[in-house]
């Protein structure tokens, strides 16, 4: 759990937001005096109604922006003026589920996940067997030759989520990942995702499925107009 | 398989994917290409056969020195070893004056009776004077002709100063206008064609943008459109010289006529093998920098 603010920064934080503001026109701010820390290995969900900052804050996590003010370092590294050169590699760190999927329409389901892969420049082999690992923990090893406007939506989410997470990434980002999925389907990807962060992966889950977080229990961080209104920690061990 | 390897599998992949993946982009690029080469192309034909016709003329190019109509045999073939030491000339022919009669008898074909009235041979024997190939030009024959001038035993020449400086002009326009004129058709396909691949990318830019959001470097995103490029530009190199050689051929009996109506001979060349394949490694390049261009104007806006 996280220390409050002000307090010296943990020795396995690895993502620490220091007075991070990011507004998109003068006078108007998406997030505002945002400071907060996330451990490895560590679950968040993040909550907060419509144009409360999830999304933004996310994405200036994985430098899909840059904040207007304030610092943001990931592992140690200041990534709030990253150099466009080096984003890359900032990102083969992170996993990312976005709430549109953004699957490549003409590439296989089994290509999809791959591509994480092969931007990591692993071996061929390595690549095809991993992306079928991957398939199956989400359940869709046998869709794998299927391209994903042949998808449903909750099958689409399932891809996005084992793309993020075929790359073992440090930090896994996602957008409303259950958003399309029914109650059951809910669940299995929820325990995929809890599952990597067991594995030390820290998880930053943006959601506004109550029900969720209170079955899982986990740290909450509640925004609400660019703020962070609350900071729950877990409740107690997730089911 | 190495990183290198494994890369170069999945540019080639990706390429392929890409261009078969949208067939009538593609072939909207390679036709665009194709047009583009086939001008160029077209041009540099031209170009290259009328060099080769200015070359052939300019092989005939000489001086011929008319002789004093009282120098004996003895005297012409020792004028003709000096005049052989003259720097620029490679070789001299001594035309006596029944040689020359016959000649020009040769030339007056059907009509050749009407010299019979003639009652002494009015033409003089002449000295025929070939130049190096490098000083068939106005300075080398200016200082050849300078040379024989007051030599004795000459009377007269002949040279043609002015068809050889216009010669000159010819051949020099002729350069300039290949070396403006591809210029700017080379500039202009580029242009045709980067836009054509911009639009074939921003088609494709959704897959540009998921790729550079999971991690992919400008370098991993930009290959495969580069070689995809070049790929296209190559299959439009060879579509514009299959198109070239099919107007070639169809243009070639009134070409001929036309050259031999004008200059007694015609032998007019298609590219030879070396610069058909250079026509394609244009395509190739010209394809390739176009989506660069492209990726680059992407990336910037």
């Amino acid at each position: 759990m996280t220390g409050p603010v002000g307090e010296a920064p943990r020795r396995d934080a690895l993502v620490q937001m220091y007075h991070v503001s990011k507004s998109y026109q003068p006078g108007s701010f998406a997030l505002r005096d945002v400071t907060l820390e996330v451990q490895k290995g560590e679950f968040v969900f993040l909550t907060g109604p419509s144009g409360a900052g999830k999304t933004t804050l996310l994405k200036l996590l994985f430098a899909a922006e840059a904040p207007s003010e304030g610092q943001i370092v990931l592992r140690g590294r200041n990534i709030a003026r990253l150099r466009e050169r080096a984003v890359p590699a900032l990102r083969r760190r992170i996993g990312v589920v976005f709430q549109d999927f953004k699957l490549l329409a003409n590439r296989t389901v089994e290509e999809n996940v791959a591509v994480t892969l092969e931007v990591l420049g692993r071996p061929p082999r390595e690549i095809r067997r991993r992306a079928f690992e991957m398939l199956k923990q989400v359940g869709l090893q046998h869709r794998r030759h299927a391209h994903p406007p042949a998808l449903s939506g909750g099958e689409q989410q399932r891809v996005a989520l084992a793309r993020a997470l075929a790359g073992e990434p440090e930090l896994l980002l996602a957008d409303e990942p259950t958003g399309n999925l029914d109650p059951e389907l809910t669940l299995e990807i929820m325990d995929r995702i809890a599952h990597a962060a067991a594995r030390g992966t820290s998880v930053i889950v943006a959601t506004h499925d109550h029900s969720l977080i209170e079955r899982y229990g986990r740290r909450t961080l509640q925004l609400e107009a660019g703020h962070i209104k609350e900071d729950r920690p877990p409740a107690g061990p997730g089911t | 398989m190495t990183r290198l390897a494994a890369d170069l599998r999945y540019v080639a992949r990706t390429s392929l994917r890409g261009l078969v993946g949208s067939p009538t982009t593609s072939a909207v690029c390679v036709a665009t290409i194709a047009v583009a080469l086939l001008l160029v192309g077209a041009f540099g034909l031209l170009v290259q056969n009328m060099q080769g016709l200015l070359d052939r003329v300019g092989d005939d190019l000489g001086v011929t020195a008319y002789l004093e109509p009282d120098l004996d045999a003895d005297a012409r073939t020792s004028l003709a070893a000096r005049v052989a030491t003259i720097e620029g000339v490679a070789e001299v022919a001594v035309i006596s004056r029944e040689e020359a009669l016959r000649r020009f008898r040769e030339g007056v074909g059907a009509q050749s009776g009407l010299l019979d009235a003639l009652e002494e041979n009015p033409l003089p024997a002449s000295l025929e004077i070939t130049l190096h190939e490098a000083q068939r030009g106005p300075e080398g024959l200016r200082r050849v002709v300078e040379a024989l001038d007051g030599l004795p035993g000459v009377a007269d020449l002949a040279f043609g100063q002015e068809w050889v400086e216009g010669y000159a002009r010819a051949v020099r326009l002729a350069r300039g206008v290949t070396i403006g004129a591809g210029a700017v058709l080379a500039v202009a396909a580029l242009l045709i064609v980067a836009n054509t691949i911009r639009l074939a990318i921003f088609a494709r830019r959704d897959e540009i943008e998921i790729l550079a959001l999971v991690g992919a470097s400008r370098t991993f995103v930009a290959w495969p459109f580069l070689i995809e490029g070049c790929l296209q530009g190559a299959a439009g190199g060879v579509l514009a010289l299959v198109g070239l050689y099919a107007l070639f051929r169809a243009t070639l009996p009134e070409i001929e006529s036309g050259f031999s109506l004008l200059l007694g001979f015609a032998e007019p060349a298609f590219f030879a093998p070396g610069s058909a394949l250079a026509l394609v490694v244009a395509g190739a390049a010209l394809g390739a920098l176009g989506s660069a261009a492209a990726l680059l104007s992407g990336w910037r806006s």
